[in-house]
């Protein structure tokens, strides 16, 4: 699978240089831009990034609040620093904040496709594994007492997840945004994963407290109660006694939140489309957090109003159902009937 | 400030109020009970606020609570409240809190522009 390196510049020449310098690796990493540190944070939310360039002077957010943010919600991902201003304090400063590399502008681009090469396949230097139960291969690192950082894949929804391990302890996991016991649960619910091993842990701090047994028997509880949005779990009983998967599974419960508001609201539901997207999940994830800080139990539905021409509904479960309406609907109905 | 969120907080099954800035400062709270952790004890209200980039008004439905999102001059307003809460009247509470709310974020801009002499 091809790796996404993201690029973070203030400079647009600099950025549009780069990504055309090392289009040519395109078959080793493909390259996502972003002009400041805000606009970098918003990018690893939405996607899998392996590795983040930085230059360090920009506006809003500058490299070494990006670098804290990095280290602190995504220690997986390695960071290579660029800088046009470099000190050898500000080199110090980099290195000490967790940067694995430091290049000063003006460098030549084959250079720096070098370093993100060398440091990319630092991610398999323990090897890597193609299609195994994640919940039994992890049984052997805790035997092994192995300290490493797992990324995996998991082959049916092409997610990407990282563990953390030191001395066979479970230390983290992460899942986007997400991190400790959430996230552990979500990948040890996956059947078939592709998993590579990195064998240093960056991650210091003991997120997750149970054992990996433990761990493992919750995820399964957990994915056996989440196959499908939560406020249809109980209307869809049918449903999921057909043990329907796949695309038939997604048209069920489409056509089901059809004809709820169908029945219930007629035309004026102004319902325009129903989908799975997952590019919702790192709104959830935040979302949920909020939730849980207030302990107001489990998340059922989110009405956002963008001020666009349509409003979004979202049903999140193990595939997030997006549902796009006219802004004059009957909100509240719609919400009352979707979350009750 | 709380004087601003005095209907909103008098409403039946509303539980709280907070407003953060956009960049995540918490700038004022209010709730009906005590909290067993204060908000500012956690740091991911930046991201939180950052996710919300684009949303001018959200509606969170969990199991037990309600949270009403409005965007503001000053940043988002959350509104905690519990499953039966009249939600068109807190809506045209929020409603009537905006103006001034904008006019104190206008405000507090003149401030800066013309500072005391020292």
């Amino acid at each position: 699978m091809t790796k996404n390196v993201l690029i973070v510049d203030d400079d647009q020449e600099m950025l549009l240089s780069l990504k055309e310098g090392l289009e040519k690796y395109d078959g080793t990493f493909s390259v996502l831009m972003a002009a400041d540190g805000l606009i970098a944070i918003d990018k690893l939310r939405k996607h899998d990034i392996s590795l983040v360039v930085t230059d360090l002077r920009m506006p809003r957010m500058d490299g070494f609040g990006l670098l804290a943010q990095i280290i602190e919600h995504y220690p997986d991902i390695p960071v290579i620093i660029i800088t046009g201003y470099s000190t050898p304090e500000m080199e110090c400063l980099a290195q000490d904040g967790g940067a694995v590399e430091y290049l000063e502008k003006p460098f030549m681009i084959d250079n720096l496709a070098q370093k993100i090469v060398a440091t990319l396949r630092k991610e398999s230097e323990g090897g890597t594994l193609q299609s195994v139960s994640s919940g039994m291969f992890l049984q052997l690192i805790e035997m092994e007492q192995k300290t490493c950082t797992i990324r995996l894949a998991d082959k049916s929804s092409g997610k990407q997840g990282v563990l953390f391990f030191h001395e066979g302890e479970m230390l983290d996991a992460r899942i986007d945004g997400r991190r400790g016991e959430e996230a552990a649960y979500e990948i040890f619910s996956w059947d078939e994963v592709n998993l590579s091993i990195q064998n240093e842990c960056r991650q210091e701090e003991k997120k997750i407290n149970r054992d990996l047994n433990a761990i493992l028997l919750e995820a399964m509880r957990l994915k056996d109660e989440a196959e499908e949005p939560s406020i249809l779990i109980e209307e869809l009983g049918d449903t999921k006694e057909l043990q329907l998967k796949g695309k038939t599974k997604a048209a069920n419960v489409t056509d089901h939140i059809k004809k709820k508001l169908q029945k219930a609201i007629g035309e004026r539901s102004g319902l325009e489309d129903i989908y799975q997207d997952s590019e919702w999940d790192g709104l959830i994830a935040q979302i949920m957090r909020l939730g849980a800080f207030f302990d107001s139990g489990k998340l059922r539905l989110i009405y956002l109003d963008k001020g666009e021409s349509n409003d979004v509904i979202l049903l999140p479960g193990k595939e997030t159902y997006v549902l796009l309406v006219n802004p004059k609907c009957q909100r509240d109905r719609i919400i009352a009937l979707l979350s009750e | 400030m709380k004087k601003l969120f005095k209907d909103i907080l008098s409403l039946e099954d509303v539980k709280g109020v907070m407003l953060f800035s956009f960049n995540g400062e918490l700038l004022f709270k209010e709730f009906s009970s005590p909290l067993s952790e204060e908000p500012e004890a956690r740091d991911w209200w930046p991201l939180l606020m950052h996710s919300l980039d684009g949303v001018s008004e959200a509606d969170l439905v969990f199991e037990k609570a309600k949270f009403y999102v409005r965007k503001t001059d000053l940043g988002y307003l959350i509104v905690m409240t519990g499953s039966f809460v009249p939600s068109a009247m807190m809506r045209l509470n929020c409603d009537m809190v905006l103006p001034a709310l904008n006019e104190s974020s206008v405000s507090k801009g003149r401030k800066g522009l013309f500072k005391k002499r020292s």
